[in-house]
């Protein structure tokens, strides 16, 4: 038995299309897909090929067109939305923010889906959001607005907030579109070590090869209406990264 | 923290010297003391009739119709992610007015229900148009452009009422326009205090909601909440805030829309835990001020001159924030 079998499946599609209606399909032909405990996959295409439409379906924001996709072994739409808001977070880099939330104020909301009708924060929450803003190094500025943030410094303010979550399946879209080159290093180094230590299962997008072959465990490309999925070390190898370099 | 404290006390303080100066003075100044023996053993007497049967009434009016419209913007600027968004804005206003003009100008047989009635009927038709809207339109900014076109739309249909009618009608209904807190009597303020309680309540039970609502409706999606329930609720909440104050004190501008700012201003957080209970106080405070002008000077007139000045103060000195 090889060591990927004895991890345990987190989120799982079987015959899976995805895309925003059944005669306009973004996707051709059925995938099967495993999301494997303390696994960060990085999710690869071009522009407008699907990625952020197969994200959105794993955070039942779309409908799939076909197939199914269960997390923990429940069917996703069988679970009660706040108990799979503790299990599943999507974390978009491209949210409007209002103008006059603090960074703090905005961790504190991934606490939401623990919270009472009257949406208090224990003393354990408080603890949580803390936790998860020393983490992403924004505890500094915590009190500051997030509207009058950079870019960067935005993106793990957002992710802090997924973390505060405690969710058990972090999907990112392009989190590193806006991070200077130390800070996107970092930023799949740390996804790498949430993963292993929370047995969390990441997948993220991003349009940079370099770090999906350095930090992530699997490559899943969307190309030309077909979803594939290799080991990072192979996706070369496998001809997964051809459609990288042969732009018409 | 600290400033929480601060904040709640000082209003609290604010509120409670405004309704005694409420109850004291008028057009006939009652000193305190017979101000204290008319509440707690009520005579035959001068003093506790002006208290019992004008002052009391006017002073529970302000405050309902305070902290309403208070909650009511707040939650609507919050749902709508919109800083201009007020009760007016989803038309609510306008259909109040429908219903009094239709009951008044144009004679359609609401006269069994009162212009309290008409008011009620025709903010909850305006309240299920935009309802309507909420549930076929995703994009709050869709809903919005609805609410105000059938406040246009409304309007336009009073001025063609009030074009026909030179009667005393007429002048009733431009006296109900002006707005006023003494209108309200204490045998049918229970129907007030109702509404507002659900109001309050519908909007109360989507705390969770209102403070997910301010990064969108994805964002609350993805942490659990029930987005198109939630918003109803608000939605339903505010419109019954609105609607109510409307119906009992007539069409009453700028607290829905200026208050909220207020409330930030003073509290400095964007939660509703602390930001709806925060603008209902102010929103208490502002229409006990307004309130104390002689009855003459129409009430929106008053509140826009004590207001305005007040929130653009504070909006200068408070210069590091945004909208």
């Amino acid at each position: 038995m090889s060591e990927g079998n004895l991890q345990t499946a987190l989120l799982e599609c079987k015959n899976l299309l995805v895309g925003y209606n059944s005669a306009l399909e973004t996707m051709k032909i059925p995938f099967d897909f495993s999301l494997a405990s303390g696994t960060v996959v990085a999710l690869m295409g071009e522009n407008g090929c699907g990625k952020s439409s197969l994200l959105k379906t794993f955070a039942v924001l779309l409908k799939p067109v076909a197939g199914s996709v269960s997390l923990e072994g429940k069917s996703l739409t069988e679970w009660a939305p706040r108990e799979r808001a503790q299990e599943i977070s999507l974390v978009r880099m491209s949210s409007a923010v209002p103008p006059r939330m603090s960074v703090s104020e905005f961790v504190r909301l991934g606490r939401s889906p623990y919270s009472g009708i009257f949406d208090s924060r224990t003393d354990e929450d408080n603890r949580i959001v803390n936790e998860s803003m020393a983490l992403l190094d924004v505890a500094d500025f915590a009190n500051r607005p997030i509207a009058e943030l950079s870019d960067g410094e935005r993106s793990r303010v957002f992710l802090a907030e997924a973390v505060a979550q405690q969710v058990k399946i972090l999907l990112l879209d392009e989190p590193n579109a806006f991070l200077d080159i130390p800070r996107s290093h970092a930023l799949f180094r740390l996804l790498k070590k949430i993963a292993v230590e929370r047995k969390m299962g990441v997948v993220v997008s991003t349009h940079s090869v370099e770090y999906a072959e350095r930090y992530c465990d699997k490559i899943m490309v969307v190309n030309g209406g077909t979803v594939k999925v290799a080991a990072a070390t192979d996706a070369r190898k496998a001809g997964l990264l051809d459609w990288t370099e042969t732009f018409e | 923290m600290r400033r929480l404290l601060i904040g709640f006390v000082a209003l609290a303080v604010l509120i409670v010297l405004l309704c005694v100066a409420t109850l004291c003075f008028g057009a006939v100044s009652i000193p305190f003391s017979s101000v204290v023996q008319a509440l707690f053993s009520p005579g035959a007497d001068i003093s506790s009739n002006i208290l019992w049967n004008l002052r009391i009434p006017r002073m529970i009016a302000a405050v309902l119709a305070g902290a309403s419209l208070a909650v009511s913007g707040l939650s609507l600027q919050t749902v709508f992610r919109n800083p201009l968004a007020g009760p007016f804005v989803l038309g609510i206003s306008s259909g109040a007015s429908l219903g009094v003009a239709l009951a008044l100008l144009a004679g359609i047989g609401f006269g069994s229900v009162g212009v309290l009635g008409s008011a009620a009927l025709g903010a909850l038709l305006v309240t299920l148009v935009v309802m309507f809207a909420a549930t076929r339109f995703a994009q709050t900014g869709v809903l919005l452009i609805v609410g105000l076109l059938t406040g246009y739309f409304i309007d336009s249909i009073v001025s063609v009422l009030i074009a026909g009618n030179s009667s005393e009608s007429l002048r009733v209904y431009v006296a109900w326009g002006m707005g006023s807190f003494g209108r309200v009597t204490l045998g049918d303020v229970w129907m007030f205090v109702i509404a507002v309680v659900v109001g309050m309540a519908l909007i109360g039970v989507s705390l969770r909601y209102l403070n997910a609502a301010l990064l969108g409706d994805d964002f609350a999606h993805g942490l659990g909440l029930n987005v198109k329930r939630s918003k109803i609720c608000v939605l339903l909440g505010a419109s019954l805030l609105a609607g109510a104050t409307t119906a009992f004190c007539g069409p009453v501008a700028f607290i829905g829309i200026a208050v909220p700012h207020l409330a930030y201003l003073l509290f400095k957080t964007t939660n509703h835990r602390v930001l709806l209970p925060g603008a209902a106080l102010c929103g208490v405070a502002l229409a006990l001020l307004g309130g104390l002008f002689p009855a003459s000077v129409p009430l929106n007139a008053v509140l826009s001159l004590v207001g305005v000045p007040v929130i653009m103060w504070v909006l200068v000195r408070g210069s590091g924030a945004r909208f």
